[in-house]
């Protein structure tokens, strides 16, 4: 049976992140350029519009879960090309390489059966950015799931996007996040590591995301 | 003692100034700079007047240092900031050798040894060339929208700008081709200040009797100064389409814009065509009516802000902060800011604008709960102490250029 107040091996220590936008001066204003730029461009590019914008400006009800496919909405204004942008999920690639090619891949392929080669209306031109990154260690530790829990309601949202989504990046060869690992590792849990990684990042806000994981490890001692 | 940083406590969150003292720790003692050219009016002095006690509360020793000059000096860099925005603007060499010299006399007036320096804006961008070694970092900090900069000015500019160690826009799309590290940092209001703070409901009553504006109908509001960037005539057209069908008041409070040429044509075009209507207020406010203008926003029922051209569009933020639901112009920072049926709408013509103001009049549940999401996304992003934030991290990040990741 399991105690919340079990301790575990190592403590979670919760950190904070700080993405700071940096544009990159480069701009594309049609479909051809953005997929020529993409191809040259650096690596944190990509990592920035798919998923690291997000703790940028995170807008309430997230219609698409990635700039190119808001752009493709917004400024192409295609929906097709938005849904199928929408379906790409970094987290599954092993690197960037592959990760790029898979996108160049789509938008080439996209851009092939067009008749004419999309154009952004004017102002909505594509802009590519990188992000710098400051962690901030935080004086929260977390030795047993119910400090976890203390711990995860009281950190800010930035906290929930490092740990829950940069996390999936960091840790992409074994498929987790931050908050399972560390419950897989101190906890003979693994239905609630897996639970907690299954939330799906693109139809949650990180408020969200923050209440299904209180809510999923409540019900783990309730249930004991 | 009642700090700022304690009065901000309970708006942007305990968590929030914590983390503010926690990055503060790590740069504690750090001489900061910020120059500008005026210290009275206008959004920056606005908001050093915000930031610069909150520096000195988090233990950065911060400085704000404001440059001289003569009229002519006022009327170069006016040009500059026009030719910015992209007008056609035409400075002669004479003018550039004025500003230049102002530059220069300003350095040799300017007493400082710091860690960092941000320079706000054209004005004292030259600085640099007379001053680099008085401090370790050079910042300048750009609130104007560039996106679009006459070729002439911003060669010119851009000899000074790349001799700074990192640069700061409002928006990706302002920012420039220069040879170091950009970064975003989106514009903040202040929460503590007569436009955003809590007012009583005695307190807007008061306002709205002074200014004569009966509560009889739905208040629909534009803040904002008459030029054809703003499109007043455009809302009033929206208006009118509205009031065939729905009962409601519109209020246009704001300056002329005196520097604009078109400014006092598109006033009196406004007033003619709210003329003899009772529905229709023109309110042209003198600069410091921040009470006024805080009042009014807390009055209206719909906000509009149906800008063709736009910055960032700050006052489309302090509407979202009242928790109104707001209608504003697909341009700029305003894109940023709206997405239909979450925090506000986003419109492109007077029609589409009358569409939105009719289904939040008719829908007033959820104008409010717009309004509140709204406020939520305004808590988050673009508070005051987001943007010491932004300043702490890029302060922090400027010693590790080469790393696009730091742990402290």
């Amino acid at each position: 049976m399991l105690d919340s107040d079990q301790r575990a091996g190592s403590p979670f220590q919760f950190r904070e992140c700080f993405v700071m936008t940096m544009p990159t001066g480069r701009t594309a204003s049609n479909l051809r350029e953005l997929v020529h730029t993409l191809r040259e461009v650096n690596e944190a590019v990509l990592s920035y519009h798919l998923w690291q914008s997000r703790m940028s400006i995170a807008h309430p009800g997230v219609e698409y879960p990635n700039d190119f496919a808001i752009w493709a909405t917004q400024a192409l204004q295609d929906s097709r090309l938005a849904e199928k942008l929408s379906v790409i999920d970094p987290f599954v690639y092993e690197d960037m390489k592959q990760l790029r090619d898979a996108l160049v891949d789509l938008l080439d392929e996209y851009l092939w059966d067009q008749p004419y080669v999309p154009w952004a209306r004017p102002g909505f031109e594509f802009y590519f950015c990188e992000a710098s990154i400051v962690v901030l260690r935080s004086q929260i530790f977390a030795w047993t799931l119910s400090e976890f829990c203390a711990g995860l309601s009281k950190v800010g949202l930035d906290s929930v996007y490092y740990h829950f989504v940069d996390a999936r990046w960091r840790l992409r060869s074994i498929r987790m996040n931050d908050f399972s690992n560390w419950i897989k590792i101190n906890y003979d849990l693994p239905d609630l590591a897996a639970a907690i990684q299954g939330i799906d990042v693109g139809f949650y806000t990180l408020e969200e995301v923050r209440g299904t994981i209180l809510d999923l490890v409540n019900q783990i001692y309730k249930g004991a | 003692m009642t700090t700022r940083l304690n009065e901000l406590e309970p708006i942007s969150g305990p968590t929030v100034i914590d983390q503010l003292r926690r990055m503060a720790e790590r740069l504690a003692g750090q001489r900061l700079v910020h120059i500008n050219s005026t210290r009275m009016g206008g959004g920056v002095a606005e908001l050093l007047m915000g930031i610069i006690p909150l520096w000195n509360e988090l233990g950065i020793d911060a400085r704000w240092e404001v440059i001289q000059g003569d009229q002519a000096f006022f009327e170069v860099t006016k040009a500059m900031h026009n030719a910015l925005q992209g007008f056609d603007v035409r400075i002669t060499p004479a003018m550039f050798q004025h500003y230049l010299e102002v530059n220069r006399m300003n350095a040799s007036r300017l007493e400082f040894d710091a860690d960092f320096v941000v320079v706000n804006d054209p004005q004292p961008a030259f600085l640099i060339q007379h001053m680099r070694s008085h401090a370790r970092r050079w910042i300048w900090r750009c609130h104007i929208d560039a996106s679009r900069p006459n070729r002439q000015v911003w060669r010119f500019l851009r000899d000074a700008v790349s001799q700074y160690d990192a640069s700061i826009f409002s928006m990706p799309n302002f920012s420039q081709n220069l040879p170091h590290p950009q970064y975003v940092i989106h514009p903040s209001i202040d929460p503590l200040s007569e436009k955003n703070r809590e007012l009583s409901e005695e307190e807007i009553s008061a306002v709205m009797d002074r200014l004569g504006i009966e509560r009889d109908k739905p208040i629909i509001l534009q803040v904002s100064r008459f030029d054809s960037f703003k499109d007043p005539l455009g809302v009033i057209q929206a208006f009118r389409m509205v009031r065939s069908q729905t009962p409601c008041k519109l209020v246009l409070a704001g300056g002329e814009a005196t520097d604009d040429p078109e400014g006092s044509r598109i006033f009196a075009e406004a007033q003619e065509a709210a003329h003899g209507d009772p529905d229709i207020q023109l309110l042209l406010l003198p600069p410091e009516s921040n009470h006024e203008i805080n009042a009014l926003q807390r009055a209206a029922d719909v906000i509009v802000q149906k800008s063709v051209r736009e910055g960032f569009g700050l006052t489309v933020t302090e509407a979202m902060w009242k928790g109104k639901p707001v209608i504003g112009g697909a341009a700029g920072g305003i894109v940023l800011q709206l997405r239909d049926y979450y925090t506000g709408f986003l419109v492109h013509s007077p029609e589409g604008c009358a569409l939105r103001i009719r289904y939040l009049l008719h829908h007033p549940d959820m104008g409010h709960r717009m309004g509140q999401i709204a406020r939520e996304f305004v808590r988050s992003h673009f508070l005051m102490t987001r943007n010491v934030r932004d300043y702490l991290s890029m302060m922090l990040l400027s010693d590790n250029p080469g790393s696009r990741s730091m742990e402290i």
